[in-house]
């Protein structure tokens, strides 16, 4: 088996007296979706600010491509290979959509022409082509969220972290989002997906991390994980368990 | 088409303003329009800091004091001429914002502004208090009373400022970098840019051409004093200049400029009677602009054309391109 493109060595993150992570490991391989679940409040978000840089770990280390990358700032993470969305999306709502990706495109095309060249691409690859000139800030939510994607992609990453792209779309828009992720899959990205809705997750993710009030309480592969009696205990509570 | 337009009525701009001393001979005039000009530079130098990365510097003045001062110290004691001095006096500015941009960029919003209003205060005060700049006596030049040569010089170096940072800020991916961060720094670390290192270039980019405006004005007015070059005026009526004209453009500012310091002279020159109703008009036009033009005259401009433009002729590009996916359509820009 090959070296892992990601590995979460006990990470730990305290904010004060709260542990939103707690001594939480595991690994991502090449090529793979890796669903990382549990209720609200769990830990996931840190935990996707630990893996991109926004937080440094209080304890513990995050290894890309074999080089630990803790406490290194997000700028550089994404020119190793990290990108990432947010869950609260931050689209630079002044600029138009094609100005927002076209500075992503910068990191690997330094010339503006060229930045254009392949945002316009990334924005066809994710459907946003026909609203390339108008104002990020005129959005649908969909839009915005795909407009992550975007952002994310024009990075050209090896490593893509989603922080919930699915969540608040309708059924239609969310169908279209899951065969994007799975189109990038095909392409050899390595995906980590933080995700709400279940019936996205489970058929997407060739393995699940539940973390649950910052601990990892199960790994496997979505089958295993849905039997696994923790995990029903943490979503249903002590009786379905 | 649009920016091959623009180009050609700059060009008309330029080619009037660089004959026009040879058709007016009145020295009021050239000394307006010298001043006119070097506001043109103050305003657009204020708005890389300001408009594109947001961080509205209200110690834009202490700049160009510095740029005086600068020229002023070198030439007076040092002796050295004017053509040395003068990038020396950006290099002062430069390294001005190096040091008061670490502690102060990490502000945001109104801190960022009461932090460099408050740092330009103690360089005014220290300018007041120290031997070498003559303290509140001020200092004069070694007088070179040529109008014709000073009106050069600002157009020539105005010119040169707005080529610069039309280059940077609306050509290169510098401006795009800039406005990423002032739209959102955190999302903007996560597409690889560094905000720390982008903010400190655009203050530094501002500082430059503003130290040597500074000191190109000593030479020209061969007196300088603390409270001329390093006040309140220049920061404050770059603002003003600013937000009139529209923020984050290069045109806006500029447009500002001209309108704001036109109105100014006019008030000064022929109704200096009013002068109380001079910044009561300025006030009440400013307060009427952020209201109902946040974005500036030129912001509101070129808005109402582009919301006009897709009714005209929608988009044609990306349908088609989308369709055959390897196509690259033609930017639009």
């Amino acid at each position: 088996m090959t070296e892992p493109i990601l590995k979460v060595n006990s990470v730990t993150k305290c904010f004060g007296g709260l542990t939103a992570v707690d001594d939480v490991s595991f690994s991502v391989e090449k090529g793979e979706i890796v669903g990382l679940i549990g209720p609200n409040g769990a830990g996931k978000t840190t935990l996707f600010n630990v893996i991109s840089g926004y937080y440094a770990p209080t304890k513990g280390s995050v290894v890309f491509q074999g080089n630990d990358i803790s406490g290194k700032p997000p700028y550089h993470l994404a020119g190793v290979g990290i990108g990432r969305t947010f869950q609260v999306v931050k689209p630079f709502a002044g600029l138009t959509v094609l100005e927002n990706v076209t500075i992503a495109s910068f990191l690997k095309h330094p010339k503006k022409a060229d930045a254009e060249r392949h945002a316009w691409q990334v924005l066809e690859t994710t459907g946003l082509a026909d609203r390339a000139h108008l104002s990020a800030a005129g959005l649908t939510l969909a839009g915005r969220k795909r407009l992550e994607i975007s952002k994310a992609l024009a990075l050209d990453p090896s490593f893509l972290l989603l922080d919930e792209v699915v969540a608040g779309l309708n059924p239609t828009e969310a169908d279209r989002t899951v065969e994007l992720i799975m189109k990038l899959k095909a392409q050899g990205l390595t995906i980590l997906i933080v995700e709400h809705i279940m019936r996205v997750i489970m058929n997407i993710s060739d393995r699940l991390v539940v973390l649950n009030f910052g601990k990892k309480i199960a790994e496997g592969t979505p089958a295993e994980v849905s039997s696994d009696p923790h995990v029903v205990q943490a979503y249903f509570g002590e009786e379905a368990a | 088409m649009k920016t091959s337009r623009g180009a050609a009525i700059l060009a008309i701009i330029t080619a009037a303003l660089l004959i026009l001393p040879l058709v007016v001979h009145d020295t009021f005039v050239l000394r307006v329009l010298t001043e006119g000009i070097m506001w043109i530079g103050l305003a657009i130098a204020f708005d890389v800091i300001a408009g594109y990365t947001g961080y509205l510097n209200f110690g834009h003045g202490a700049f160009f004091g510095i740029g005086a001062y600068t020229i002023g110290i070198l030439m007076m004691q040092a002796h050295l001429p004017f053509w040395v001095a003068l990038p020396l006096g950006g290099v002062a500015a430069a390294l001005t914002a190096l040091i008061a941009g670490i502690p102060t960029l990490r502000l945001k919003g109104a801190y960022f502004a009461i932090a460099t209003w408050a740092l330009s205060r103690a360089i005014q005060q220290l300018a007041l208090n120290v031997e070498f700049t003559g303290g509140p006596d001020g200092m004069r030049l070694e007088a070179f009373l040529n109008p014709l040569f000073f009106y050069y010089l600002m157009l020539i170096t105005v010119g040169a400022i707005f080529l610069v940072l039309w280059y940077l800020l609306e050509r290169a991916p510098f401006g795009l970098k800039l406005k990423a961060i002032r739209e959102d720094e955190e999302g903007a670390k996560a597409l690889g840019l560094n905000p720390t290192m982008l903010k400190m270039q655009s203050f530094i980019l501002s500082a430059i051409p503003t130290g040597i405006l500074g000191g190109i004005y000593a030479y020209w007015i061969t007196f300088i004093d603390p409270s001329s070059t390093l006040g309140d005026l220049v920061s404050d009526q770059a603002v003003v200049m600013v937000v009139f004209g529209g923020m984050g453009t290069l045109f806006g500012p500029a447009l500002g400029a001209i309108l704001i310091f036109a109105f100014k002279t006019i008030f000064w020159a022929y109704l200096s009677d009013f002068q109380l109703l001079y910044l009561i008009i300025l006030g009440a036009l400013i307060a009427i602009s952020v209201i109902f033009i946040p974005n500036g005259l030129w912001g509101t401009l070129v808005k109402r054309k582009a919301v006009a433009r897709p009714q005209e002729k929608p988009e044609p590009a990306s349908e088609p391109a989308a369709l055959s996916a390897v196509a690259v359509p033609e930017e639009g820009n």
